[in-house]
């Protein structure tokens, strides 16, 4: 730490102890890396949620919009929440804003990380029933390139597969671990397959289908966006069959590589995270965050982290049950370093 | 638009955050030979203060530009550092070093300065013209906003991670700092080093030199006498890492509600 040392008449900078410790710090291995990039993206998410327009009639006309084309046994639910969210509005997505952003802090918080993730598994349930309608999986709008099957989802499937427990030691990737390789896998088929099928529903092959999602995501972006999308809109311009199936077979390609050999696999990993990167960009407009009014990321940097949770590893031991800190080493003095 | 009672909030946050810093430079007693103050404790005063102007339209503090000129200061003071420690570390300073999230803090800051753009029901200079925050006031080059929230975020985040591996919060300081801090120090002082060495009971070793500076902070506690605790407090890494947290999120929040 840097310091300004006033003695006598001269004023020096110089360090002193820092009261930041900069070194002797527990090493970081991949499972905890994801789980700090998952809660990023929920302190993102919560504060995202504070935003003016989410106390507006409109954050509410979205939710319950999402009632529309479901089975009545899942819409009436979402139709009751948005009535008592536009009955409290102000008090109640305050208390949404505030859990997310609690979310995001406990996870990175080691001593709460795994309450929070807990808490974050039935948090994102609840948003992907009553918030997302399911992610339009069961009315026909799911599309990989809206965000099926919704976005909420994938952060529970996260927290699952990044739960601080070993089933598995060593594991062949860091997802693994909590749940064991079999599932893991399982899980990562039926996600990725899932989306292949959505790219394939008769809405998303129409020949305007990918074109006319595109360009109804440019509203509002930075020019430099605009453009990237409107490029990205005419490319695929009347070529909607073509496009859905050039995105079904990436994304069964995506979804059979975990259980293709390990440099396969990491191959096709990195193809899920361009993916993944080039739907965020081009079909979700990062999230619509730019435009303001965006509650969350979106799927893109979701998809992309479920992919790096895949990545072959030779072997991922097992954690200490508790952190051990580090002793006898020296702490690094910040300012004099 | 946001209430602005979330707003006050987090402007209140921000006025604690200065006040805890501005009681941490109090305790350097800058006025005695050998004092010693933290450029992060300048900082956070300056960034709290300012912050809580922007949130708050009743809190009218400096003009726009002046606030510009501060943070442009802080952000080329904080640059030159990283630099420093990049020679000196290499890549790994940026991610534990002090001086890149300050850096980060101060450039966030600057920028928003220099890009808002002032709704047009504000007439008059300084802090009051962020009185729209909560919907009329928005930045130039919303891009830059974003990078600079996740930056802050991300930040933020690993801010937390480090606090709680290391221990070195304030449950380090008061609950297992106290005593051993004591018990090892010399009779009638507890200053940084015992408050270091506190945090070393806890499992983190502490072996860095100390600077004479350190004397400042030393002759401030008092050891064994009502305050100890509190100087113990105020003194713990735990403290200036958990106002740093503070004003991340609320910086992102800024970022994201002009936007």
């Amino acid at each position: 730490m840097t310091d300004v040392a006033v003695a006598g008449n001269r004023t020096a900078w110089r360090g002193r102890l820092g009261t930041e410790p900069v070194a002797a710090r527990p090493p970081l291995d991949a499972r905890r890396a994801l789980q700090l990039a998952l809660a990023s993206i929920w302190l993102l998410d919560g504060v995202l949620q504070y935003q003016g327009f989410m106390f507006t009639k409109g954050f509410n006309q979205i939710l319950a919009g999402t009632a529309d084309g479901n089975p009545a046994i899942i819409a009436k639910p979402i139709t009751w929440d948005a009535t008592l969210i536009d009955h409290h509005m102000v008090l109640l997505n305050a208390i949404f804003a505030t859990i997310q952003l609690l979310l995001g802090l406990g996870i990175a918080f080691r001593p709460t990380a795994r309450i929070a993730l807990a808490a974050s598994i039935l948090w994102s349930l609840g948003v992907w029933w009553l918030g997302e309608g399911l992610g339009g999986v069961l009315n026909g709008a799911a599309s990989p390139l809206n965000g099926a099957p919704g976005a909420v989802i994938l952060y529970a499937l996260l927290a699952v597969l990044l739960w601080p427990a070993d089933r598995e030691v060593p594991a062949p990737f860091a997802a693994a671990r909590a749940v064991g390789t079999h599932v893991a896998r399982a899980l990562w088929a039926a996600l990725w397959l899932s989306l292949a099928y959505f790219a394939l529903t008769p809405a998303n092959r129409a020949p305007q289908g990918a074109s006319a999602m595109i360009a109804g995501m440019e509203s509002g972006e930075p020019v430099w966006l605009q453009d990237l999308q409107k490029g990205a809109a005419s490319l695929v311009a009347n070529q909607g069959l073509a496009t859905s199936v050039v995105l079904a077979v990436t994304l069964t390609l995506i979804a059979l590589g975990v259980y293709l050999p390990a440099g396969v696999a990491k191959a096709t990993q990195v193809l899920a995270i361009v993916v993944a990167a080039l739907i965020w960009v081009f079909a979700e407009a990062l999230g619509g965050i730019l435009a303001g009014g965006a509650t969350d990321v979106n799927s893109g940097p979701l998809l992309a982290l479920l992919a790096l949770a895949y990545w072959p590893q030779r072997t991922v031991p097992a954690a200490p049950a508790a952190m051990p800190v580090v002793s006898g080493q020296p702490l690094v003095s910040e300012g004099g370093a | 638009m946001t209430p602005a009672w979330i707003l006050d909030v987090f402007a209140a946050i921000m006025l604690v955050v200065a006040a805890v810093s501005a009681a941490r430079l109090v305790a350097a007693r800058p006025w005695l030979r050998g004092a010693v103050i933290t450029d992060t404790d300048i900082s956070h005063l300056l960034v709290g203060i300012a912050m809580a102007g922007m949130l708050a339209p009743g809190l009218t503090t400096l003009p726009n530009g002046a606030w510009a000129v501060v943070f442009g200061v802080l952000t080329v003071w904080f640059g030159q550092r990283v630099v420093r420690d990049y020679q000196a570390s290499g890549a790994r300073a940026l991610a534990v070093g002090h001086c890149a999230p300050h850096l980060v803090h101060s450039a966030a800051m600057l920028y928003m300065f220099l890009a808002i753009t002032a709704p047009a029901s504000s007439g008059g200079p300084g802090m009051a013209g962020m009185s729209g925050m909560s919907g009329m006031s928005t930045l130039s080059y919303p891009t830059l906003a974003f990078v600079f929230a996740l930056i802050l975020v991300g930040y933020t985040i690993w801010d937390l991670d480090q606090l709680s591996s290391l221990r070195h919060g304030l449950a380090a300081a008061v609950a297992g700092g106290a005593a051993p801090a004591l018990a090892g120090a010399p009779a009638g002082t507890l200053g940084l080093k015992t408050v270091a060495g506190s945090v070393a009971g806890g499992g983190v070793a502490a072996g860095a030199p100390t600077g004479s500076g350190e004397a400042g902070h030393a002759g401030t506690a008092g050891g064994g006498r009502p305050g100890v605790m509190a100087t113990a407090i105020l003194d713990s890494p735990g403290t200036v890492v958990s106002c740093r947290i503070a004003m991340g999120v609320t910086m992102a929040l800024m970022l994201f509600l002009m936007i």
